[in-house]
């Protein structure tokens, strides 16, 4: 896919998303919307390096893993009709993501596991791939920082560690609440591969998501990086509705009201 | 040897045929460690003191297919029992934690290294087995089972324990067996009341040293090592228990949600109406010098203690 192709495959997704967020009122609408560019840079451009079939990405912000729900959808995960059903009796996605569901991974809802979680994952299995999405809040947890400094050590070079960068917790700005800056540095301390981009921008996005494939790599995808890597990713939090676009207020409100729905889907399509 | 060694050393000899076996010490030191290290360098991996990492690098491991044990000094199992629950119970990774030094097994270094309430918060978690080997066979007979029966499970080792039980049969196989019965063959005392102890890991030995007091002043008590705690090995109990009056459990912990509370809900679910005496540590931190031993005496713990309790227990 192009990039024009490719974004309106995120708006399509974006707006799956607020249909099955807003139907019942369930869940961080906010916190789904700001990540859903990097999920279709990597299942949809091909020129990025991520396989589904072979690699693995999961959420360490599971609040946001429901973007991920249309993509697996749509490459044939479950059928399309379980959206409708999303936090339904009888349905199968969930507000957080878990292993229980076809192609997604661990278990949702507890912030700063999934990296070191992912460490042994990659560590198990040097041939896969493995991708996971933190949010920027989530960093405050003490545990990422034990696992960067194992992932460091290891030099699990087959481990993407995606930062989702809205700059929001859930009353607030980060900066404002505790400063997470200077975010590169930080990590740079821990891992020398960092990049900083913007997590909207598909240029961006293959850039840092596609120079690492080993051209004469056995099996086609193995990354050929010298370490892991950290993509932190500058998103806005509720990215394509007018509205909700960087207010930290809808972290945990999803629009109710006719009008606000209306212009959330007007802005979607 | 120690019940940690014991078993570390019983795994070296199967990891040495199975290299999907790994041991992750947090930055705890065993003499069977250092075997490991040198000549299973693949299979060992040194965490550094990260309990709640570790954790969840374990069940990331477990979920590729590796066959993790996990050992950390069994204080540190609070600090990463949101890890345990979340990344092990909750996401159904299996791996085993070799919990060291447990109850006031660390003493004199005060509460932060004790575990006086694990066995209460490790058993609310679901999907996980709790065993408390009492002897070095029992220990050999968990490694072995551990390795062919993967699962969430927490192995509460005993820094120092009772090398009597060696000699005494202490199987696992029901999770819980007679270590001694009472005098019960002698008609003379059929009339009498007739008590079952019930204990496990090290406060077996100070039970037993009970049980002898008892049947040298011609008492009835038999002695019952229950070493799983979870799940209940306590299922067709009725008959094992019938013949019994009263009940009493000892343990090395406090009374909230412990082995007592586990014994007294395997009682009640088989429908088995006894009077219980559940002894075990007072409800507050020790802080006071003095080391296992000299604490257990000063803690209502000390044979002649258990003694008076069970003696007055019997007859009321």
């Amino acid at each position: 896919m192009n990039n024009s192709e490719l974004q309106k495959m995120a708006k399509s997704v974006r707006k799956t998303v607020f249909e099955f967020k807003t139907r019942d009122g369930i869940g961080h609408l906010h916190s789904s919307l700001s990540p859903v560019d990097i999920l279709v840079s990597l299942f949809y451009d091909d020129k990025t390096d991520f396989n589904h079939e072979t690699d693995i990405v999961m959420f360490g912000k599971a609040h946001g893993s429901p973007s991920i729900y249309p993509i697996l959808a749509d490459t044939g995960y479950f059928p399309k009709d379980e959206l409708e059903k999303y936090c339904r009796p009888g349905g199968i996605l969930r507000l957080h993501s878990d292993w229980t569901i076809p192609g997604c991974h661990f278990v949702g809802g507890s912030l700063g596991n999934g990296i070191g979680y992912a460490s042994g994952l990659a560590q198990a299995q040097p041939d896969k791939n493995i991708y996971i999405i933190m949010g920027d809040a989530e960093l405050y947890e003490g545990s990422v920082w034990e696992s960067l400094m194992y992932i460091s050590h290891h030099n699990l070079k087959n481990l993407r560690i995606i930062i989702d960068r809205n700059g929001l917790g859930t009353i607030g700005e980060t900066e404002k609440m505790l400063k997470l800056e200077p975010l590169v540095d930080k990590f740079q301390s821990f891992i020398g591969d960092v990049a900083e981009i913007d997590g909207h921008n598909y240029d961006s996005l293959r850039g840092v998501f596609s120079s690492r494939v080993s051209e004469d790599s056995g099996d086609g995808h193995l990354l050929k990086s010298k370490s892991p890597q950290v993509v932190i990713a500058k998103t806005t939090k509720g990215k394509g509705v007018s509205y909700m676009e960087g207010k930290w207020k809808y972290h945990t409100i999803v629009p109710s009201s006719e009008e606000d729905i209306k212009i959330g889907l007007e802005n979607l399509s | 040897m120690t019940q940690r060694d014991t078993f570390i050393s019983e795994l070296f000899e199967i990891a040495k045929e199975d290299k999907d076996v790994i041991l992750i010490s947090v930055d705890m030191g065993a003499s069977a460690l250092d075997r490991w290290r040198e000549e299973l360098p693949e299979q060992f991996i040194w965490t550094g003191i990260s309990e709640q990492h570790s954790i969840n690098l374990a069940a990331g491991l477990s979920a590729a297919g590796k066959k993790v044990y996990l050992y950390f000094m069994a204080a540190w199992s609070a600090r990463c029992f949101e890890q345990i629950r979340y990344s092990c119970s909750m996401a159904n990774n299996p791996i085993t934690i070799l919990s060291n030094g447990v109850a006031l097994g660390y003493a004199p270094a005060g509460p932060a290294h004790e575990t006086n309430e694990d066995i209460a918060y490790m058993r609310s978690l679901l999907n996980i087995e709790i065993d408390c080997p009492a002897s070095s066979t029992h220990v050999k007979e968990l490694v072995k089972y551990s390795y062919e029966n993967q699962k969430l499970r927490y192995i509460r080792l005993e820094r120092k324990y009772d090398s009597r039980f060696d000699k005494i049969s202490t199987p696992n196989g029901l999770g819980y067996s007679l270590v001694k019965g009472g005098l019960f063959g002698n008609p003379m005392r059929k009339e009498e009341p007739k008590i079952a102890v019930i204990s496990y890991g090290y406060m077996l030995g100070r039970c037993l040293d009970v049980q002898d007091k008892f049947l040298n002043n011609n008492i009835e008590v038999s002695l019952y090592n229950m070493s799983k705690i979870k799940p209940s090995p306590l299922v067709k109990i009725k008959e094992t228990f019938s013949d019994y009056n009263k009940i009493v459990t000892v343990e090395e912990q406090t009374l909230s949600g412990g082995f007592g509370s586990a014994v007294l809900e395997g009682m009640s679910d088989n429908n088995v109406q006894k009077p219980l005496l559940r002894i075990g540590l007072p409800e507050r931190y020790i802080f006071e010098n003095g080391d296992r031993d000299y604490h257990l005496d000063n803690n209502g713990l000390s044979v002649d203690s258990i003694y008076d309790k069970v003696f007055e227990f019997r007859n009321e």
